[in-house]
């Protein structure tokens, strides 16, 4: 009896337990499996709640919920890049992705927090992407509630470059740099958008700024890429000139880029670069990935296959 | 209860000190280790999720963590502490010593005051230290004056919850006293709603409701404590004296209330 007694007080419940997590486990799987799918879109739903309208009704937590806002917006454009069909993401260009909602979400985020300045740094560096005109609202916006954030006045003179308005470009750097502890970049980017807005000096020092100011890993990354390109692009000019040169100078294209390394050794790349040569002596790119020669066109190229340089913009 | 032969403020005190004991046996603290557990995970993942925003994002639910569970204390706790003695009937022994009712519900009032500090400081403390674990060391000596401000509205939610109960069930004290915790925090927005409205009566209406009802929204500086920002001593000055004055009215309505009631 005793043993009958002490089955039923602990190895039964016990026994009851597993067996239920167990099957609440297998079921779980099987209503999933069984649910019907969603309808299209239907992580595109428009907001139900405007953050100006939610405040005040936030019991004091308008922070909190600004930050839900805030992170929904990474993992809606998280979201969107997992489960897009393209193969390749043009980060100039993110209107294939219908990511239409990134807007509202940060819009909804500054509402309810005036003052959260990642939101509009976030937003001023995608949003352009998506919406130029909501790139410059929203940056705007955060102007107005933060007249003492000269970042942000950064953040609206690169919106206002890619946009080529170097005059807005150059206006917005000039105001921001006259706010009270702006670093004296900004009066020296207010300069070079005037005289040279579209030249790869001022590209380069915006994404030098962007890298050494910014915590987002997803916008160093962005930086890292662009200022690799910059390299790129000063390199195949200088190794397309010596190409040039040595075609003239024999009558033929090179038969490898190691021909005219002589040349290429002695040329002055813009910003203290160098050329890089990987451990079998080969000329490669900012990525590590050997170029290629056209020997048709008597051009260097890249390696697309190999080079983690991200496509071409211009 | 040894308050016989004691004066005034002593009896107020030992009294506040037996309700202090009485929220930690009920285990009123163990609220501590889940928010230990919500800001350890907090600190841990929101790196991943929050785009170098974590220090923030730890402020921000660190401190609506702070003020939500604080508020749930002073709901639950503060509605069952003058009831529970009636319900038990120790009331009458209590009242049998030479200790008066305004000194009873005084003296519980700031036991469950005292339960509410230390649970305030140590979730400030808390929020300090995920801070510094993340590396948003500029922000822990900012989220203080906010931690302060929180304490300060549940003094004020508290001494409500004090009051309902004083003439009613804890369960519905508890929901009016809920009510009284939301309306407090919109009640600037009810009277800008009135202004629009353009109804003199609704205006009438809404402003004696701006004006008598607590005005929550005074102590709310969370957001901005998430941003670097310090509240001016004059708004810290001004709203210790507005939670000092409102405490000591619902606390005159309290004990006038408890003075009427007949426990024979």
């Amino acid at each position: 009896m005793k043993n009958g007694s002490t089955i039923s007080k602990s190895v039964l419940p016990a026994l009851i337990l597993i067996a239920g997590f167990a099957a609440i486990t297998w079921l779980s799987g099987f209503i999933e499996r069984n649910r019907p799918p969603l309808p299209e879109g239907y992580g595109d739903t428009d907001l139900r709640m405007n953050g100006s309208r939610l405040k005040g009704f936030a019991l004091g937590t308008e922070g909190l919920i600004a930050d839900w806002y805030f992170m929904r917006s990474l993992q809606y454009i998280g979201g969107k890049i997992e489960n897009s069909k393209s193969e390749t993401i043009n980060i100039d260009d993110l209107s294939d992705l219908n990511l239409r909602l990134l807007y509202p979400l940060l819009n909804n985020a500054t509402d309810l927090d005036p003052h959260f300045i990642g939101a509009y740094t976030y937003g001023a560096l995608i949003l352009p992407a998506v919406d130029k005109e909501k790139a410059i609202e929203l940056t705007t916006k955060g102007i107005a509630r933060n007249p003492d954030s000269w970042r942000l006045y950064q953040h609206l003179g690169y919106i206002y470059w890619k946009l080529h308005r170097y005059d807005k470009a150059t206006e917005t750097y000039q105001k921001g740099s006259e706010i009270a502890g702006a670093q004296p970049f900004m009066k020296l980017m207010a300069a070079s958008m005037q005289a040279d807005g579209g030249s790869r000096d001022t590209a380069r020092s915006i994404y030098q700024q962007m890298l050494d100011s910014s915590d987002d890993e997803q916008i160093r990354s962005t930086a890292v890429g662009r200022l690799a390109e910059l390299k790129w692009f000063d390199e195949r000019d200088a190794v397309d000139k010596e190409l040039a040169a040595f075609k003239e100078r024999n009558g033929h294209c090179a038969a490898a880029l190691s021909e005219i390394w002589p040349e290429l050794s002695r040329v002055r790349l813009p910003a203290i670069n160098e050329f890089t040569v990987d451990k079998a002596n080969r000329l490669v790119d900012p990525t590590g990935a050997p170029y290629l020669l056209d020997r048709d066109n008597c051009r260097v190229t890249l390696d697309r296959e190999h080079t983690g340089l991200p496509r071409p913009t211009n | 209860m040894a308050a016989e032969g004691l004066r005034f403020p002593s009896r107020i005190l030992t009294i506040s000190k037996n309700a202090f004991r009485e929220a930690v046996r009920d285990r009123i603290l163990y609220n501590l280790i889940l928010f230990v557990l919500l800001i350890t995970a907090s600190a841990v993942f929101l790196g991943e999720l929050s785009a170098g925003q974590e220090a923030r994002v730890i402020v921000n639910l660190g401190l609506s963590s702070t003020l939500i569970f604080g508020a749930f204390i002073s709901i639950f706790v503060g509605v069952s502490l003058v009831w529970k003695e009636i319900e038990k009937r120790t009331v009458y022994s209590i009242f049998s010593k030479p200790v008066g009712r305004g000194e009873f519900i005084v003296g519980k009032y700031l036991g469950l005051c005292g339960t509410l500090f230390v649970n305030v400081a140590v979730m400030g403390v808390g929020v300090s230290l995920a801070l510094l674990y993340v590396g948003g060391g500029s922000l822990v000596l900012q989220i203080w004056p906010a931690v302060a401000l929180i304490f300060l509205e549940l003094t004020i939610l508290t001494a409500v919850a004090i009051m309902f109960s004083s003439f009613s069930t804890p369960a519905l004290s508890a929901l009016l006293t809920f009510f009284i915790f939301v309306i407090g925090h919109f009640s600037s927005s009810l009277r800008d709603l009135a202004q629009e409205m353009g109804s003199a009566t609704a205006r009438v209406v809404f402003d004696a409701i701006y004006y008598i009802l607590p005005n929550l929204s005074h102590f709310s500086f969370i957001t901005e404590s998430s941003n670097g920002m310090t509240p001016p001593p004059a708004m810290i000055g001004g709203s210790l004296l507005y939670a000092l004055i409102y405490d000591v009215i619902l606390l005159t309505i309290t004990v006038v209330i408890f003075n009427r009631r007949n426990f024979k």
